[in-house]
């Protein structure tokens, strides 16, 4: 298959354009709008599949240990992430909760789990029908995955808690902020072009 | 889903593929490389759709902003805050940075969201080249935006999840909590269904007569 002489268009604007290769470390830009068409990134599955296990170690010990904790007049309350999902579901609004669960933890997981999927696949050329099924869809839910939005909410609360009693910051604060790093370089280094032509080549 | 003569564009993988010669009523066309949905003008209904879900949502939006979102009890005395409230207590504690970013993320952007989406909806119905390139941005600023909304539901579940001392203190989630949640999540999908390639489609067409 002649990748190279099949037209390509700009994913913000459409603009057709022709493949032509480009240096290691540069990158092709949409002549209409500028946006970026494709990278060469020499080492970007490396890259990307360390990120990927460390964001997998990282979400491990994010959902194991305690994320805030409060101290009011002799009494302690911890909350974990799982227990920040399920406390709209103890006060009768399931579906919040659901969509809480989705938000941040589901869906996080799920990119993680997609991105190990998908760079071992072009690593190791196995069968891509798995990787394009996951790949489409973590690139369709990625807005849903919101651990920097949930990590502001924790400021947020931190600041409101702050005069009201004693606030422990637990290990999994640490390890969500570190997640949100690793996941943030991980999306950055990730080329989805690159991407879809090494599974796409192994598919034809 | 844009058009380039014979040629249609995946919205998720940019794959541009040849249309059917023939596609049956209710038949979908899926886009050959990653499989997602592949639709083409005569069966566009992304401005329809996109005007659903924000008119649902506009409309949810006053629940959200007139009931209360959560209740705090202090010592057994509780005072149910509905988010304008929320933030006027914010700024009385003096802790205007955190005032500001909720009301930003729970007023502005919601309100922001929903009259530039319909203004990017009435001027492609319009047919309008005013900008393109700028509305094009301003659609995608509106897309990455929206989803910060969710900051104050995150922090009333945290809130709930972490006070619970019985009488001493106590938080407590309320309906408008879960209005504003469904006023992020339909924005969310309106600016998803809102197919951004129609902001140049008027370009195409001439491009294409012009050739």
């Amino acid at each position: 298959m002649s990748v190279s002489a099949e037209p390509i268009a700009c994913q913000e604007c459409g603009q057709l354009h022709r493949y032509r290769p480009v240096a290691p470390g540069k990158t092709a830009n949409c002549s209409r709008c500028g946006a970026v068409l494709y990278r060469n990134r020499p080492n970007m599955l490396d890259a990307v599949l360390a990120l990927t296990l460390a964001g997998l170690t990282l979400f491990v010990l994010t959902n194991v240990f305690p994320l805030l904790g409060l101290r009011a007049q002799g009494a302690e309350q911890e909350l974990h992430l799982l227990g920040a999902s399920l406390a709209f579901w103890d006060q009768g609004y399931p579906i919040l909760a659901g969509l809480i669960i989705l938000n941040i933890i589901v869906f996080p997981l799920f990119e993680l789990l997609t991105l190990l999927v998908v760079v071992l696949t072009i690593r190791y050329r196995w069968r891509s029908n798995m990787a394009i099924f996951l790949f489409r869809w973590m690139r369709e839910l990625k807005p849903w995955g919101m651990l920097e939005v949930f990590m502001l909410g924790v400021l947020v609360a931190v600041v409101k808690l702050g005069d009201l009693a004693t606030l422990i910051v637990g290990a999994a604060f640490w390890s969500f902020a570190g997640l949100i790093l690793t996941m943030a370089a991980a999306t950055a280094l990730l080329d989805p072009f690159s991407v879809w032509r090494a599974l796409e080549k192994k598919h034809g | 889903m844009a058009e380039h003569g014979a040629l249609l564009q995946c919205r998720v993988c940019s794959h541009l593929s040849h249309p059917p010669r023939q596609l049956k009523r209710f038949e979908v066309m899926h886009c050959p490389r990653c499989g997602a949905r592949v639709k083409f003008a005569q069966q566009s209904n992304s401005v329809e759709v996109t005007w659903a879900l924000l008119i649902a949502a506009a409309i949810l939006y006053i629940p959200a902003n007139m009931l209360p979102i959560m209740s705090v009890y202090m010592l057994g005395a509780g005072q149910p805050d509905t988010i304008i409230t929320g933030v006027y207590h914010l700024l009385e504690a003096g802790q205007w940075p955190l005032a500001l970013i909720v009301f930003v993320a729970s007023i502005v952007v919601p309100l922001l969201k929903l009259f530039t989406l319909s203004f990017l909806l009435i001027s492609i119905q319009r047919r309008s080249r005013w900008r393109q390139y700028d509305r094009m941005r301003l659609y995608r600023i509106t897309e990455y935006v929206g989803r910060w909304s969710m900051v104050d539901v995150f922090v009333i579940a945290i809130l709930v999840g972490l006070v619970q001392f019985g009488n001493l203190a106590r938080v407590d989630a309320n309906l408008g909590s879960l209005s504003f949640a469904a006023v992020v999540v339909l924005t969310m999908f309106a600016a998803r269904t809102l197919d951004e390639h129609l902001i140049w489609d008027i370009t195409r067409q001439e491009e294409q007569q012009n050739a």
